[in-house]
């Protein structure tokens, strides 16, 4: 029942409401903002009551900010000052307003869940990193922390309760892309300044500029990296690893996972991996300090399961980058080792249970396409999924960073969950589906079905070379099905090859050429963000 | 000491009052994005630009 008082002021201010303009050909989403910058005017009416949710959600996300600071004021300037990446995490109001622009109701409500759990993460982490930085002058707990690849699922680290892993590229390199497309062109042209080659992976190319610009925080006695899922990556762990001059172990997942004999190989190495701590770190492994985090991963994946049942309905209102983004960190990168998330995931799942017995049609009963989204995504461009929703009608169901590991740990031998460790860790983000084998990648079709949807994006990342070769094969398959299918082209990290706009042209000639459709919001279809962060 | 709570309970309300009109003025007009974005960033980003670093290959 609504508010007669918030009723009333919403029939006053409705020309305001970017939808209400869009729907009534007077306005859109894009009228105010900056041209080029994407700097907004003013931020999205959204009537009075979801206004006030995301302006609560604003407020809680700037005292977690504040919180940060305070935790570590020192360290935290001093980062500001030393690290360009720390300049970029400026942007990060602006990046949440992109992402949840058009968000109303639950959608709306469950999407700042989300970003909150991710903020009152990141800034701890944050603020832990920069206080324990030998660059920065150290701190306590620098011995006691372990700075792994970001690839590797930090789960099986949670039995060494005295030990801190830290996935050592997320802070500089990873999220912050999300966060601002202009930051990882300087790192990639400072690695390129050494004659790398321009063509491979971008993200492989702006780590490696991290690694050689000195912006790494100096963390830890002893590093784990691993096997990422191609050349670039693995050339990439060299020169981190000599850069950082710490002992360290490759953890050396099998990447043809699918075949049984796999496993045993993958297990051997975790095992080696957790040998190679308690000599380095002089800790013992304690399995009843694992089995106590693995509960948790093992609900929030229970949760997962059960939230992927709604999302094969029309009623489920969590999807796009807010199931992602939530999913891609909280998996990657807390793994189980976070409360917070998990009590997260318990009052999301009690909202979607009630807005699917309500039968209640998300985004104002608009979506008009479901899609899957395949393959590695643009981290410049995040906000892409509300993008096609907002323009388009296009709902992203699933992205495919989301199938990850879901498989649970035994809580009771070790035995077993060390073998589920293994299996759960090769199943990690990008490991599993695009360097896992042809029928991980080839899976698309079956998820797309199960999920009823009737559209794929394919993610074209121009610079990797393991999926280049897939591209007409995948475009066969798809007219043979029946599914309406787009390539995206992006450069993962490098938004000067292939902007958002490019991006989004993609989109846009299909649905208007070959689906023949009218767009929901004409100031979305074309405009230029290339100064945006 | 009735007369006085509800006075400290007004000025509360009114610093509370205060203190909401103008974060959500900042928030509305989206002030913070447009400070960092035309004032802070390009400040640092010179900053940024004039670290001298050690980049040789080792």
């Amino acid at each position: 029942m609504k508010n007669p008082v918030t009723a009333f002021i919403d029939k006053k201010l409705k020309k305001l409401d970017p939808l209400w303009q869009a729907e009534n050909g007077v306005g859109g989403q894009r009228v105010r903002f900056h041209d080029k910058t994407g700097i907004a005017k003013y931020r999205e009416w959204r009537g009075v009551h979801d206004t006030m949710v995301d302006y609560l959600a604003w407020l809680n996300n700037l005292k977690s900010m504040g919180l940060m600071v305070a935790m570590a004021p020192l360290p935290v300037l001093k980062g500001i000052w030393e690290y360009r990446w720390m300049g970029s995490y400026l942007g990060t109001f602006a990046f949440i307003d992109r992402l949840y622009q058009g968000y109303r109701g639950p959608e709306l409500k469950i999407a700042h869940m989300h970003m909150h759990a991710i903020v009152q993460s990141l800034t701890k982490k944050i603020a832990l990193v920069l206080s324990n930085d030998r660059r920065l002058g150290g701190g306590p707990l620098t011995d006691r922390m372990v700075p792994m690849d970001e690839v590797l699922p930090p789960l099986f680290m949670a039995g060494f309760p005295n030990l801190i892993p830290i996935p050592l590229q997320t802070l500089p390199e990873f999220i912050i892309c999300d966060i601002d497309q202009q930051l990882e062109p300087f790192y990639i042209d400072v690695a390129e300044s050494f004659g790398l080659a321009a063509d491979v992976c971008s993200r492989c190319a702006a780590e490696t500029g991290v690694t050689f610009n000195d912006d790494f925080p100096l963390i830890g006695k002893a590093f784990l990296s691993t096997n990422m899922p191609c050349n670039a990556s693995e050339a990439t762990s060299m020169f981190q690893r000599r850069r950082i001059d710490l002992p360290d172990f490759p953890v050396t997942l099998a990447m043809i996972h699918n075949e049984p004999g796999a496993h045993p190989y993958s297990t051997q190495m975790l095992r080696d991996a957790i040998k190679f701590i308690e000599e380095e770190y002089g800790e013992k492994y304690d399995w009843d300090a694992l089995f106590a985090r693995a509960r948790h991963m093992n609900e929030q994946n229970t949760i997962e399961l059960e939230k992927w049942d709604f999302f094969k309905t029309d009623y489920s209102p969590l999807s796009g980058i807010s199931e992602t983004l939530y999913r891609l960190y909280g998996w990657a990168s807390v793994n189980g080792q976070e409360d917070y998330f998990t009590k997260v995931d318990r009052k999301v799942i009690k909202i979607m249970r009630r807005c699917y017995e309500k039968k209640y049609l998300p985004f104002g009963g608009k979506t008009r396409h479901r899609a899957f989204l395949w393959g590695p995504s643009a981290v410049y461009y995040t906000d892409f999924p509300t993008w096609t929703q907002n323009c388009w009608g296009i709902t992203i169901v699933l992205n495919m960073d989301s199938t990850m590991g879901h498989n649970m740990i035994s809580t009771t031998d070790p035995e077993q969950a060390i073998k589920d460790l293994a299996e759960f860790s090769e199943k990690g983000v990008m490991r599993h589906h695009a360097v896992g084998g042809w029928d991980n990648v080839n899976a698309v079709w079956d998820w797309a079905k199960r999920f009823n949807c009737d559209m794929v994006l394919m993610n074209d990342n121009v610079a990797c070379k393991g999926m280049n070769g897939v591209h007409a094969m995948m475009e066969e398959q798809a007219r043979e099905l029946g599914f309406h299918f787009i390539f995206v082209e992006h450069d993962l990290e490098d938004c000067r090859t292939i902007s958002r706009r490019d991006m989004r042209n993609c989109v846009n000639s299909y649905m208007s050429v070959v689906a023949n459709e009218e767009p929901l919001d004409p100031t979305l279809v074309d405009f230029d963000d290339s100064e945006a962060w | 000491m009735k007369k006085k709570l509800c006075g400290i309970l007004l000025k509360l309300a009114l610093v509370l009052f205060g203190a909401f009109l103008a974060t959500f003025t900042v928030y509305m007009f989206n002030l913070e994005n447009k400070l960092i974005y035309y004032v802070i960033r390009p400040f640092l980003n010179k900053h940024y630009d004039s670290q001298k670093r050690d980049r040789r290959i080792v």
